[in-house]
């Protein structure tokens, strides 16, 4: 069985096989999760420099020599690497006193930081398909981002304490800015929020559980809501972007519902994280530094903040290593714009907007596919891979190694 | 002039979009399900769509602009509020001045919206922009 490295689900139960450029025999992955291994057959990338394609040895001196003469480097993606890349890639920018951040910056990063210090009551996906009678997604649509999230854990399969499963024992309740494929699988229990309405719409819950008016939504329906929450014995909210981005400098409020509901039952979060190995960077920086991303060694000393995140950082770093992420599509047209300007390096598989626009591009072994390692899924469950089929290509790992013997 | 509509445009995934989006990123097929904006249905009839008519728009603000295929809505009404797919296309229009999380808006993109003649902005014209 091999693992699927397209979502933070990591699923383990892929069969596949290589033959003559192409995948075969493939079982269990789902669309999202074929796209990702398929890329590793168009689009690849192959070592440059300004444009020019080089060997790989003369990519990473390169790589290496401007990482040097750069007197604030940022090291950014690392959500798409192995545990033991990112190991590397933290003592890389270590030894450089470089800025390292990560995609978690921009996105889940508020939510995360709250569950990994125990602020927020977490659970596992196992722990949710055994015991799990409430299931909520709250800004987020597995459909869409996590396609076998109902079916592996949250809705669908039959679990230790819950045979009866999503014919009798589960509910799935979706809270949304629109009617997302998710939502459509529960039309009686979704809850529509005005666009950063998420707090007033938690307020509004926490008005219902104490017997008040709800000044939001529609009465009956909240009243209902805090009746299913109430009769609730075992439930999760799975927090997605919509609810990060919406409640922002309002987490706080998340953390109240949720002691309020445990007050009552149980209630767990699981952080609907998209790139596989995201929490996995999270984990180690934290352990590493006491902080889970935006961190700057310039004075030696780890240091965090704002001023070092991605957005911020992009503006006032004079280069730039990109590793598994593609920040040119993914971040807004600024922050894009001020990476365009200072010499980038970009590690990846395949050709993005990003290796594009780089100085100096390295191919990488494409993980689980073509390298092995370990990744964190969004629960927190570390799953070591082997990859699918051989590859000359080296791993991410391999890479961040070699240019850190080269500085 | 044309007749304009103001949005908050609050992006989204789709798995069609993003399978398409990690197999290429400069394939028809990822322009095609990226560059859309999905719009109420008043707000598309006030940009002069007659029924199931096909329209190009112009959805710009202070950060950009871009042009991309208008569909409508298949929710219940939401004058006002429009969906993007996120991509390189709706990063376009995400301002980097940040809140104090410093977490940009993705999901809270303010533009006008306006019928537009020009072709969907493609790819490399977003990747000029970017080199600058
Ligand atoms: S759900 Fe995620 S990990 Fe599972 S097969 Fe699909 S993309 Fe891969």
């Amino acid at each position: 069985m091999a693992i699927c490295t397209g979502c933070s689900l990591l699923c383990e139960d892929i069969e596949a096989a290589e033959k003559d450029g192409a995948l075969t025999h493939v079982k269990n992955l789902c669309r999202k999760g074929h796209g990702h291994f398929q890329a590793a057959f168009t689009e690849r990338t192959v070592p440059m420099i300004d444009g020019e394609q080089v060997d790989l040895d003369r990519a990473i001196t390169k790589a290496a020599e401007i990482l040097k003469s750069a007197k604030s480097p940022l090291l950014y993606g690392w959500s798409n690497s192995t545990l033991e890349a990112q190991a590397v890639g933290i003592e890389l920018a270590e030894k450089l006193g470089a800025t390292i951040d990560d995609t978690s910056s921009s996105c889940q990063g508020i939510l995360m930081e709250r569950i990994l210090s125990g602020k927020l009551p977490t659970c596992t996906l196992d722990d949710v398909r055994n015991y799990a009678d409430t299931s909520i997604f709250w800004g987020s649509d597995p459909s869409s981002s996590h396609p076998r999230h109902l079916s592996r854990f949250s809705y669908y399969p039959r679990g230790e304490k819950r045979q009866k499963s999503y014919e009798e024992e589960r509910t799935c309740i979706a809270v949304d800015v629109r009617k997302s494929a998710t939502a459509n699988l529960c039309p009686n229990y979704y809850f529509q929020v005005a666009p950063s309405g998420d707090a007033q719409f938690m307020e509004a819950i926490l008005a219902v559980l104490e017997g008040k008016i709800p000044r939001v939504g529609d009465k009956k329906k909240m009243i209902g809501l805090g009746s299913i929450l109430k009769k609730t014995e075992w439930g999760v909210i799975f927090a997605g972007l919509g609810m990060v981005y919406s409640l922002q400098e309002k987490m706080d409020l998340f953390e109240k519902l949720l002691a309020r509901l445990n007050e009552i039952t149980t209630f767990k979060v699981v952080p609907m994280v998209g790139h596989y190995n995201m929490r996995g960077f999270n984990e180690l920086l934290l352990e590493k530094t006491g902080f889970i991303n935006r961190v700057s060694f310039k004075d030696g000393k780890p240091a965090h903040g704002p001023e070092h995140s991605v957005v911020a950082a992009a503006k006032t770093c004079d280069a730039a290593l990109i590793i598994g992420s593609d920040p040119f599509s993914a971040l807004p047209f600024g922050t894009a714009r001020a990476l365009a300007k200072v010499p980038l390096i970009a590690i990846d598989p395949r050709r993005s907007l990003t290796t594009d626009g780089a100085k100096v591009v390295i191919p990488s072994a494409l993980s689980g596919l073509e390298a092995g390692g370990t990744g964190v899924r969004m629960d927190g469950v570390k799953i070591k891979f082997e990859p699918i089929m051989k590859s000359d290509l080296p791993t991410d790992e391999q890479i961040l190694t070699r240019i850190m013997e080269a500085i | 002039m044309a007749t304009e509509v103001e949005v908050t445009v609050v992006t989204m995934r789709d798995i069609f979009q993003d399978e398409a989006g990690r197999k290429s990123r400069f394939s028809d097929e990822y322009r095609d399900q990226s560059a859309q904006i999905i719009l109420d249905k008043q707000d598309l009839a006030k940009l002069g769509a007659k029924d199931g008519q096909k329209l190009r728009v112009l959805v710009k603000n202070d950060v950009g602009s871009v042009v991309v295929a208008a569909k409508t809505s298949e929710d219940n009404p939401h004058p006002g509020l429009a969906f993007m797919y996120n991509s390189p296309w709706s990063n376009q229009l995400v301002s980097d001045a940040v809140s104090e999380s410093s977490i940009p808006g993705f999901k809270s993109i303010k533009a006008i919206v306006s019928a537009a003649e020009e072709k969907v902005t493609q790819i490399s014209e977003i990747q000029a922009r970017i080199k600058g």
